[in-house]
């Protein structure tokens, strides 16, 4: 394969992963492109960083009472898996059906939440519905701990529609209603004694006690409804069913989606896209990993104008720039701070600011968050004491024997980004930027000397430019 | 309740902690260790989650739930500070030594809690450590610190001056993988928690291998991550088998003798806290906490992350004179009691 090649590949692995280093992405040339995006698409044995050395090392990762700890394990997992689609799927749901820490107080149960996601997340949409409707965050997050035989709350009903399925428009009130009349009974364990602690933020005596799934067959209303047409006995297991096999949620799963993997907008070569998405939707009985085969091989995913479509979230740029330095591939002093310092950028997880999620696209960039952006990821890659970057100034000295010219050190930083193409007007400026010091010797080069700074310095600058905060 | 196998018998007691949020008083913060001082009070190290790490500290208490005092010199590198704390233990004087495995170094504090001295420097060499863990000095005062990565044990006079040192990185005998917790027995013989090997193993004072236990797994025998080693009076081996958040309980010449789960109830500080909050009280006692869970959850950490009587994270065992045993939980803030007889 050819560098053209390459490139198409690092556009796959910054859509369907956080990004790609040089050598992970010259591994991957070997594969044809249709091959990478099956083994992404079955991340059958994912390898990250082990649980034991994270929970031997920080207590707090092992209790995992407080956000802080819980959002920088995620963190932890997305940097070191060897299976990054698994972990984009996750923050893909979690970003669609939103569950924040705050109202629950429970950080074990959102993450348990991602780990449904991961257990679910690329299988059938009805099951993956089901899931979440036994979720004890998501329960507790809408309410639906108060959804009583006597009593309903609309709440998990209303959004189950609305944004986690169909989208506002194809149903109505009375729909809403029955589908709350269907969820009766659907609660956690011991749910009064954890609502109460939950409102509270109780810890007490002994720290938080996780959650889990209780039906409750004598609070289930089990009377006759009609809901989108079809009447029944219907408990929560046939709503999903009915809600499944509308072409309303074929449509909004395969936007979602292509919204979050292949542009942030859906022009007209891209809606032709989305209909061939939502067919496969049927076809495959709702496999989400079929209907994401069918949009990574469409040919207008591969195209060029598809590339550099889409602003980086604030999570995918966090961990991109952490992978591709090395740092955190061990246990470290101090990872809780990475959750905060996604806070920051926009995007805290396992925080969303609203049920409704992040609001995407070019709302992720105002001009504080972009200075936060790009003063990490700066710091990150011009850091040549990271394992990462180490590596990127050793290749820079084998591939051109130890000496380079401002142009060679460019484009192999350029390179060593993960293939970044960037346009003419930016390369210049690099290109300037270089040649200022004219000539890099990098031969016998020593940790931390100024020739090693030089390139760290221009990794900062390629940090900083339009196409390294777009995927 | 007791579990009990042939002539053993180890017989809850009670339990003692409340989780503490704040920065001092009653209560512990991710308790890692407990030390048991000449006159019987209780020397629990907390290690303290980045929220609370200024306050990084010892609390003391006694068997009565009394809590007497704490002390501690604050989050950092400076002489006496602490930030990762892992292990303690008292000499013959009464000293505490204390293992930090991000500071690379042993501290030592008076029984009161004044800081007297430390030795230690990040490294692979002689008297310097990388990560250590567990400590454990023997009735000569020799000091033994495990080396967790170096995979090592260094053996230490009580003012630091470096006597030997034994282990690698392996599987064989006398080799290790990030060895965790370890004690002296009454004849001088020296246990180290092989904790990414799954096993003890016992050396002679010199470190001459004798013996290892159990392999990895959760059957009656086998380990999970092991992270903590006490020996009674009578040679009886207690092992904190952290991944399966159990105890074990093993022969003197390594079988099998019983296991524990965890049967915690209200320490005092806790029925305290219940009698101020009675809104919570009411909806507690009409929860089960120990419940059946989904297949999905069904692995020791997650049964125990909702059961709050079983232990979670029991990180370290300690015995005292009495043979009574003392189980720290980090993430539940507390230690439970048991009495061998």
């Amino acid at each position: 394969m050819g560098q053209t090649d390459l490139s198409l590949v690092a556009h796959l692995l910054r859509r369907a992963g956080f990004g790609a280093t040089r050598d992970e992405l010259e591994t991957y040339a070997s594969q044809s492109y249709e091959e990478r995006v099956e083994e992404l698409l079955h991340p059958d044995h994912a390898q990250a960083m082990p649980d034991d050395l994270i929970r031997r090392y920080h207590v707090d990762m092992s209790e995992l009472r407080q956000v802080d700890a819980a959002g920088a394990y995620w963190i932890y997992r997305m940097i070191t898996s060897s299976a990054p689609l698994e972990e984009k799927m996750a923050l893909f749901w979690h970003g669609l059906f939103a569950t924040g820490y705050t109202k629950l107080n429970q950080a074990r149960a959102l993450l348990n939440q991602i780990d449904m996601f991961r257990r679910h997340g690329l299988g059938r949409f009805d099951t993956l519905l089901l899931e979440l409707s036994k979720d004890p965050a998501m329960l507790l997050w809408l309410d639906n701990n108060d959804n009583h035989k006597t009593a309903i709350n609309e709440n998990y009903g209303r959004e189950l529609l609305e944004l986690f399925s169909m989208g506002i428009g194809h149903y109505t009130e009375q729909d809403i209603k029955e589908c709350a009349r269907a969820f009766t009974g659907w609660t956690l364990k011991n749910a009064e004694y954890m609502a109460v602690r939950a409102s509270k933020d109780s810890i007490w005596p002994y720290g938080r006690i996780n959650w889990h799934f209780e039906y409750r067959d004598w609070d289930h209303d089990d009377g006759e409804k009609t809901f989108l047409g079809e009447s029944g006995h219907f408990n929560g297991e046939d709503i999903i069913a009915i809600i499944v096999k509308q072409e309303a949620t074929a449509r909004f799963v395969s936007q979602r989606l292509f919204q979050f993997f292949a542009a942030d907008e859906i022009d007209a070569a891209g809606e032709a896209v989305v209909e061939s998405m939502m067919q496969t939707y049927f076809e495959s009985d709702y496999e989400i990993r079929a209907v994401l085969r069918t949009l990574f091989n469409s040919d207008y995913f591969k195209s060029e104008p598809s590339r550099y479509a889409r602003v980086k979230g604030p999570i995918e740029l966090l961990v991109g720039a952490l992978r591709l330095a090395g740092s955190y591939r061990k246990p470290t002093l101090g990872a809780n701070q990475l959750m905060l310092q996604s806070f920051f950028m926009g995007q805290g997880p396992l925080v969303p600011p609203t049920v409704e999620g992040w609001h995407e696209g070019m709302e992720w960039i105002d001009s504080g968050a972009l200075v936060e952006r790009i003063n990490f990821i700066a710091k990150e890659l011009s850091d040549i004491s990271q394992p990462g970057v180490r590596d990127m100034i050793a290749w820079l000295d084998a591939k051109h024997n130890g000496v380079l010219t401002p142009e060679q050190l460019v484009n192999g930083c350029l390179s060593l980004l993960g293939a970044l193409d960037v346009d003419d007007e930016t390369h210049a400026a690099l290109l300037d930027f270089a040649s200022a010091d004219g000539e890099l010797n990098l031969q016998n080069h020593q940790p931390g000397d100024a020739a090693e700074q030089r390139v760290g310095n221009m990794l900062r600058m390629i940090a900083a430019t339009r196409e390294y905060q777009l995927a | 309740m007791s579990m009990q196998t042939t002539a053993l018998n180890v017989s809850y007691v009670k339990t003692i902690g409340i989780v503490n949020n704040g920065y001092n008083g009653r209560g512990f913060a991710n308790p890692y260790d407990t030390a048991i001082s000449q006159d019987g009070r209780i020397y629990v190290l907390n290690r303290c989650d980045p929220a609370r790490a200024s306050a990084i500290r010892v609390g003391v208490c006694n068997l009565d739930e009394d809590y007497l005092f704490e002390f501690g010199n604050g989050y950092g590198e400076g002489d006496g500070q602490l930030r990762l704390p892992v292990a303690m233990a008292f000499d013959r004087q009464d000293r505490l030594y204390i293992t930090d495995e991000e500071n690379h170094r042993v501290a030592i504090y008076s029984a009161e809690g004044a800081y007297l001295s430390q030795w230690g420097a990040r490294g692979s060499g002689e008297g310097e450590f990388n990560g250590p863990a567990g400590v454990a000095i023997d009735a000569e005062d020799h000091v033994y610190v495990v080396d967790q990565h170096n995979h090592r044990v260094q053996k230490y006079s009580r003012d630091g001056q470096f006597l030997l040192q034994w282990g690698d990185e392996g599987r064989g005998p006398g080799e290790f993988n990030l060895p965790w917790g370890v004690c002296v027995d009454a004849d001088g013989h020296v246990y180290v928690a092989d904790w990414r090997n799954d096993r003890i193993q016992k050396f002679s004072a010199t470190g001459d291998f004798i013996a290892a236990f159990g392999e990895s797994g959760d059957g009656d025998g086998q380990f999970r991550r092991p992270s903590g080693v006490a020996v009674d009076s009578e040679g009886f081996i207690y092992v904190a088998d952290w991944g399966n958040e159990r105890v074990q309980v093993l022969g003197p010449d390594g079988s099998f003798q019983l296991k524990l789960r965890g049967q915690a109830t209200l320490s005092k500080w806790a029925d305290e806290f219940f009698a101020a909050n009675p809104d919570e009280w009411e909806t507690r006692l009409q929860a089960d906490l120990t419940p059946e869970l989904p297949a999905h959850l069904d692995t020791p950490y997650h049964i125990s992350a909702q059961t709050e009587p079983y232990f979670w994270g029991p990180v370290s065992v300690t015995v005292d004179r009495d043979n009574r045993l003392y189980v720290a939980e980090t993430n539940r803030h507390r230690f439970q009691v048991y009495q061998r007889s």
